[in-house]
């Protein structure tokens, strides 16, 4: 059986998309393919990998729309996903392209530099006594040193596709979840406020990152517990924090959203004040009516006492 | 076939229509929903950013509520599922959290603790996976309509939890437009998320994106978009004038909940469906 691909090229500002067919072998990784490519037909196509085995990162592309590690996804797997014999490849979205699928990590790590990536021990460890802690606090962020830097979070990461100037990158969340988490730390705080200021609030929740991460280190997953971690740590702000805490609220105070008071709960009343059109729409179509009570769970009280023993629980 | 219906606050708010014409179609169906008592709000995907032990132990409940049932959990609203599901996963995979949480749930005063007995699924899933419920009762075959299939994001992702189908190549919804006798449309926006969740706080992307996908929908020959959750299509319909404003667009598309779509083949009528109470190209529909 063969295999069409469709490889978007990029070199010197001139962009294309150029057909390749080869033969399909069994086990046939999208790397061997590309590399077949190269070394059978066209020697000017260019893509980065390194380890062969799913550790270093350096071979995320996109194929079919989706972020893949192209040195652990199998041709004959994504042939029969997307019921075809063609397959789309391009570098990661939400890349600079340098050529080809070669993406620019330089802005990336720029990006990196914004959280302070870097633990600061506590003053009372030093190089004599090190830097211990407990494997119950090391289980804390295990999970998120696992990042192997590979870029596939974001390439479908919806927030950065729309404006990544006022965001960060899900691997960046992930480091700063990693920090943060991160008994020996001397200062979290530090850390999170930068997330914070760099629009931790933002995210869209599509949870893409999440699906695409070939480590399975839930990126939408390290959002939440930063987000957790500003209202353990009193530096919630903004009308995204404001958000999550009305509708967090609500539970305790009715059980359900009280949507017309969302808005002001969130974001005060002048601020609300100004959706007066859009309120208007709503009520001429019935969707908001301001003159309905809001009901109350009649189980109240028990849903009150639950949510305040797992507020204890969690302290 | 019966299930405990979590409608979830969107059904009982500004999405009331979504309630009453999942009720409607239901009943049609033969599907009888016993709705959870005394439920309450799954979180809508921000508790966990607050309290994630407390957004836990709420949902804890309103599964255990239904487990006292012996009946399945059937939602019709992506984030209410992946909220449900996630805590289900969790609780299940974990014996030690399970504990923790039923500790929680007694310490309350919650006469049920978390057992792990009832399923959670969506009503397209149902759908999907019982073609038999539409055998013989599509009087009204939607042959003239150009149909966008928009998922959401919640109802694919994250794989491990949602894993109905591949969420990388999903199928159900294009299965069930044709089933119902409509053309399922491609368009290029399919898979981009409408931003609900993110509205205030990301306001013009959220909107920009809201009209790309309106507008893509529009561009792909679609002569209505539909959803499986009541809060993208309250996006994509409450704000669609503001969407084409952040994208210089045209393009006025309906957009319904999913069982409005059914509703109409199953020959219900606008009125029967709630359809006045939409906000964007009501005009448009022709059914």
């Amino acid at each position: 059986m063969d295999v069409t691909l469709n490889v978007h090229r990029f070199v010197e500002g001139k962009k294309w998309v150029q057909k390749y067919k080869i033969p399909v072998t069994v086990g046939m990784t999208v790397l061997e393919a590309l590399t077949v490519v190269k070394e059978k037909q066209d020697p000017t196509l260019s893509f980065t990998c390194s380890c062969r085995s799913s550790i270093c990162g350096a071979c995320a592309v996109r194929v079919n729309g989706n972020a893949e590690l192209s040195c652990e996804i199998l041709v004959e797997n994504l042939l029969k996903r997307y019921d075809t014999d063609t397959l789309t490849i391009e570098p990661l979205g939400n890349f600079r392209v340098i050529r080809d699928l070669i993406v620019d990590w330089d802005p990336k790590y720029a990006r990196l530099k914004k959280i302070k990536p870097a633990m600061e021990p506590k003053p009372e460890f030093s190089a004599e006594t090190g830097c211990k802690q407990s494997p119950e606090e090391f289980n804390k962020f295990k999970k998120y040193a696992g990042c192997i830097l590979c870029g596939s979070c974001v390439s479908e990461c919806n927030k950065n596709t729309l404006n990544e100037e006022d965001f960060l990158d899900p691997f960046v969340f992930v480091k700063a979840e990693r920090l943060v988490a991160d008994s020996r730390d001397r200062d979290p705080k530090a850390h999170l406020q930068a997330v914070q200021d760099a629009g931790l609030w933002r995210c869209f929740n599509c949870q893409e990152c999440t699906a695409k991460c070939p480590k399975g280190l839930d990126p939408a997953g390290a959002i939440e517990k930063l987000k957790e971690a500003t209202f353990k740590m009193g530096l919630s702000q903004g009308v995204g924090g404001k958000h999550a805490k009305a509708i967090y609220d609500d539970i305790s105070e009715s059980g359900m959203l009280d949507e017309s008071k969302l808005n002001i709960k969130s974001e005060g009343f002048i601020m609300a004040g100004m959706r007066l059109p859009m309120a208007l729409r709503l009520m001429n179509t019935g969707k908001m009516n301001p003159l309905e009570s809001h009901p109350v769970n009649p189980d109240i009280k028990t849903i009150q006492a639950v949510v305040k023993a797992a507020e204890k629980e969690a302290e | 076939m019966k299930y405990a219906f979590f409608p979830g606050c969107v059904l009982k708010g500004a999405a009331a229509e979504a309630y009453t014409s999942m009720t409607k179609v239901c009943e049609k169906l033969g599907i009888e929903l016993v709705e959870i008592e005394n439920w309450t709000c799954c979180g809508a995907s921000h508790a966990q950013g607050v309290n994630d032990l407390a957004a836990l132990a709420v949902n804890a409940r309103n599964i255990s509520i239904a487990e006292h049932m012996s009946l399945p959990i059937m939602t019709v609203c992506n984030t209410c599922t992946l909220q449900l599901r996630t805590a289900k996963h969790r609780l299940d995979s974990d014996p030690k959290l399970k504990e923790k949480v039923n500790g929680i749930l007694k310490e309350g005063g919650h006469p049920y603790e978390y057992k792990g007995t009832s399923e959670i699924t969506h009503f397209l899933w149902v759908l999907d996976q019982h073609p038999e419920l539409l055998k013989d009762k599509i009087t009204r075959p939607l042959n003239d309509l150009r149909v966008a299939g928009y998922y959401g994001c919640h109802i694919l992702r994250p794989q491990e939890i949602m894993n109905h189908e591949d969420g990388k190549h999903p199928q159900s919804l294009e299965r069930l437009i044709e089933a119902l006798g409509a053309r399922s449309v491609e368009f290029d926006a399919k898979r981009k998320c409408c931003g609900f969740h993110a509205q205030l706080a990301a306001e013009y992307d959220v909107l920009t994106v809201t009209g790309q996908i309106v507008d893509s929908a529009d561009k792909a020959t679609a002569n209505v978009l539909v959803t499986p959750c009541p809060l993208c299509q309250m996006q994509l319909d409450m704000y669609e004038p503001e969407g084409r404003e952040a994208v210089h667009s045209q393009a006025q598309v309906p957009i319904l909940h999913l069982q409005q779509l059914v509703g109409f083949a199953l020959g219900m009528s606008k009125e029967d469906m709630g359809f006045n109470r939409h906000v964007s190209a009501k005009e448009r529909l022709n059914i």
